[in-house]
């Protein structure tokens, strides 16, 4: 199946750019040089741009999981940015082993923080999760703008962004002579134990049934369904404020505007097509890491415009669930469900 | 003579493996005010649907005016001048009242609604006549129940039908908003249409009527007029004469059930309790329960009466809003509907047994769930009760509806060391799975050791086969059946909110009413 999507989704996405009057075998060779050609390539690109979307699609998957639509990933990402950032400014002069844990931390709260707003709307008043949380997204990038523009700036004002976080707020480089910082790590290892609970713990049970059938946990499950509800989408929250804060930490140093090139949204796609699965995930945040890189160096060396290696990167996205569609119901018909 | 408005002779209609309608007949005579009366399931609400176009008949003759039709649509029917009033309201809750009404209008071709002259002055006009107020700027979803129906109704009076038919439209009223509601149908009669009424309580039939229809398992077994019949022989068509259903005849013999058993000690106590559904009417009245061990109570009603509630209370599943409730904690509860309340469809076996398990020692600690417990728990399920299934890690959704029912009877004994609380467990399973339920129930309080049980049933053969001692809740009350009404007719005048002095009480609400 997933052979199939790639195959298909090469012969239009080739179709695409040979209308378009690019060379398409040109272009595909830029992208896998730049996506997987070499060791800087992978390591330095590729994994580094896969990092926040793992970190950012666990969210969603466990948002979605649990039965609710986080869609403000992107926002809640921003949040743990500024947050972390912060810490990582003001705190500057504490040991690296106490900075980092609590830049980190900072960034997780401040991401629950943020998606306490959408949810506790939805349990308290009633009010759609999927556009509060959108919303508040607007609201946290121009937050994070602003706070470039006014209370953060760098010193001398002149630059809209932050001034260098702290060396020892940094985190630690995973392979010397490349970008690979040990948020990579943490990644795998978060997907690891999200995986774990939901399958091993009572509380992901609960967030699992909840998730299938809000009234059969409640009846049969005598599980409190909003309490699970609002644990599982403040800790959605809290992985996205992660990545905004391993982002900071681990790549920029700095926070700016443009910061997340649309990650939390991304995140959606990421989490989908993993089929809500914490390891799927780390498959499929690395595949969009790869069409990240490969875009990047499409538009670089192949000289394709961006917007074109973004229809690409729509067009796996869309074979994918189109082909997983397509196999569900050839299923369904097979045993008569 | 009065003219026949509509006429039904021999109406069938099947869903599926459902005989809905199996040989209907309803006439509508100008002036009328015409009762349908039945039980749940004998097709009462079928046969208004058919009557307003929204349901093809699958044989029977159809006659508006004299005439045969073939109604293939509501649009049909109201072509015809049949007014048909849903029992769950048709209404777009973000439109405004005048939208609303806009929607049902005759011609209406989408003009600015707020505009519409012609609407609102009919409209205006229509209140004035019928006393059904209602603010048109309102937004419908602000609308208090009564005042949706008043919606509902008027948008039905704006076309002018010959024929109207409401279905249970006093289900969700106050009792005063119920005898503005009968004298509006009273006065709608005067005006020479024909009022056809499906109800369940026999004292308001009986207020309002003119003639009585009586369905029962989808056949018209009696049709009289009023001052013909009474709530006893109502009742008597109603529920029937015939022998009770074969599950129950078929079912492996109990163990004998002496009237004066040792009871075992209290596992459940109700003190007065009140309970309100989610728009805060009250639906369990002050009830009052004892449940010991090694014994059924039976809890017969229909539908809508407040027994959902009193067994989500009894079960533990809902906190009382007064009076005290005291329940064992071992409680196992089988809800009305498995696929939706009992099991989660997409969970294999093993998870659908470790859902009503997730808190028990047997399966789980603090932090974990001991899969392999739950697996062996789960296979006992399935191996001592029956389940057919080709494994512990098939999806509950791939289970038949009775294999579903084992499983979920099996998993609640699990829990049930003290109560179980059963509502409609044989509900929509056949001969086989029904008897396997009923002796479960009667096997397991079978001595005063075993937990005691709640058998909360719209059917009432099988709460009068089953039960140790057995109530009727009716309107929200839970009344005991005295040992004198132990029968089907007996039960069924209590449980559709008759008994004593009905006859009188009827009469006072039809006085009301046609005042």
């Amino acid at each position: 199946m997933a052979a199939a999507s790639v195959v298909a989704t090469g012969v239009v996405a080739a179709a695409l750019l040979w209308v378009g009057g690019y060379d398409p075998l040109a272009a595909a060779r830029a992208a896998a040089r730049g996506a997987f050609g070499g060791r800087d390539a992978i390591l330095s690109i590729t994994l580094v741009r896969a990092i926040p979307l793992v970190l950012t699609g666990l969210a969603v998957a466990l948002a979605f999981l649990a039965g609710t639509w986080n869609i403000g990933a992107e926002g809640q990402l921003y949040a743990g940015a500024v947050a972390g950032v912060w810490v990582g400014l003001e705190a500057g002069r504490l040991p690296a082993w106490a900075l980092v844990p609590l830049l980190l931390a900072a960034a997780m709260v401040a991401g629950a923080l943020w998606a306490s707003v959408p949810i506790l709307m939805k349990l308290r008043l009633g009010v759609g999760e999927v556009i509060t949380s959108l919303l508040m997204s607007f609201v946290a990038v121009n937050l994070a703008a602003y706070m470039v523009h006014g209370p953060l700036q760098e010193p001398r004002g002149v630059f809209p962004q932050t001034a260098a976080i702290a060396d020892a707020a940094r985190l630690p480089m995973l392979v010397p002579g490349t970008r690979l910082h040990v948020g990579a790590v943490l990644a795998i290892a978060l997907a690891v134990a999200l995986w774990w609970l939901l399958r091993e713990t009572r509380i992901g049970f609960q967030v699992r049934a909840v998730g299938a059938s809000r009234t059969a946990a409640e009846i049969a499950g005598r599980i409190d369904s909003r309490r699970v509800t609002l644990g599982a989408f403040l800790a959605s929250g809290a992985l996205a404020g992660l990545a905004g804060g391993v982002q900071v930490a681990g790549v920029t140093y700095a926070l700016y505007e443009g910061l997340s090139p649309g990650w939390g949204y991304t995140a959606i796609a990421v989490a989908l097509l993993a089929g809500l699965h914490p390891l799927g995930v780390l498959v499929t945040g690395l595949l969009f890491g790869a069409l990240d890189a490969g875009a990047a160096a499409m538009q670089r060396d192949a000289g394709v415009p961006a917007v074109w290696a973004m229809g690409v990167q729509a067009l796996v996205i869309l074979a994918v669930l189109a082909l997983g569609r397509a196999q569900r119901h050839a299923e369904a018909e097979l045993t008569g469900v | 003579m009065t003219s026949v408005l509509a006429r039904l002779k021999g109406v069938e209609r099947r869903f599926g493996s459902v005989q809905a309608l199996a040989g209907a007949d309803l006439e509508v005579r100008a002036g009328e005010v015409h009762a349908v009366l039945g039980e749940n399931g004998a097709g009462k609400s079928t046969l208004l649907r058919v009557v307003g176009g929204m349901l093809r008949p699958d044989t029977g003759l159809l006659e508006i005016a004299g005439e045969p039709a073939l109604l293939a649509s509501p649009r049909d029917a109201w072509a015809r001048g049949v007014g048909l009033v849903h029992q769950h309201f048709m209404l777009v809750p973000a439109f405004t009242v005048l939208e609303n009404l806009a929607l049902g209008r005759r011609g209406w071709r989408g003009r600015r609604t707020r505009d519409d002259r012609g609407l609102i002055e009919d409209a205006t006009r229509l209140m004035d006549r019928t006393g059904l107020v209602v603010p048109l700027d309102a937004l419908v979803e602000q609308l208090s129940v009564g005042h949706k129906q008043r919606v509902e109704i008027l948008r039905t009076l704006l076309r002018e039908p010959s024929v109207i038919a409401l279905d249970e439209p006093t289900a969700a009223l106050a009792p005063a908003e119920t005898g503005a509601l009968f004298a509006l149908l009273r006065q709608l009669a005067g005006e020479g249409r024909g009022v056809v009424l499906v109800a369940h309580k026999i004292d308001e039939v009986l207020g309002v009527a003119d003639r009585v229809t009586v369905l029962r398992k989808g056949r018209t077994v009696l049709c009289e007029p009023r001052e013909r019949v009474d709530a006893g022989t109502l009742v008597a068509a109603m529920v029937g004469r015939d022998a009770p259903s074969r599950s129950l005849e078929d079912a492996p013999p109990g163990p004998t059930r002496p009237g004066a058993r040792a009871r075992g000690e209290r596992v459940a106590w109700l003190d007065a309790v009140v309970v309100r559904d989610d728009s805060g009417r009250v639906s369990v009245d002050r009830a009052s329960l004892e449940v010991h061990r090694g014994e059924i109570v039976g809890v017969a009603s229909i539908e809508g009466s407040g027994q959902r509630e009193l067994a989500l209370v009894l079960s533990g599943r809902r906190d009382p809003a007064a009076g005290a409730a005291t329940i064992s904690a071992g409680v196992g509860f089988v809800p009305q509907d498995r696929t939706t309340e009992a099991l989660i469809g997409e969970f294999d076996l093993v998870e659908n047994v470790a859902l009503a398990l997730h808190d028990d020692p047997r399966v789980a600690s603090r932090l974990r769930i001991d899969w392999r417990e739950a697996r062996a728990l789960a296979q006992d399920v399935i191996a001592r009760f029956g389940v057919v299934a080709p494994g512990v890690d098939v999806p509950a959704a791939e289970l038949s509806g009775g294999n579903q029912q084992r499983l979920v009877v099996g998993r609640e004994l699990l829990v049930a060391s003290d109560l179980l609380v059963a509502e409609n467990p044989a509900r929509g399973l056949d001969v086989a799975a029904t008897a396997f339920v009923h002796h479960e129930l009667r096997r397991l309080t079978s001595d005063a050791s075993g937990p005691g049980v709640v058998l909360v049933s719209n059917d009432l053969d099988e709460a009068l086969a089953l039960s140790d001692r057995l109530f009727v809740m009716s309107r929200g009350r839970l009344l005991p059946v005295p040992d004198a009404q132990r029968t089907r007719e007996g039960v069924g005048t209590l449980m559709l909110g008759g008994g004593a002095g009905i006859d009188a009480e009827g009469r006072g609400a039809a006085g009301a009413a046609h005042a």
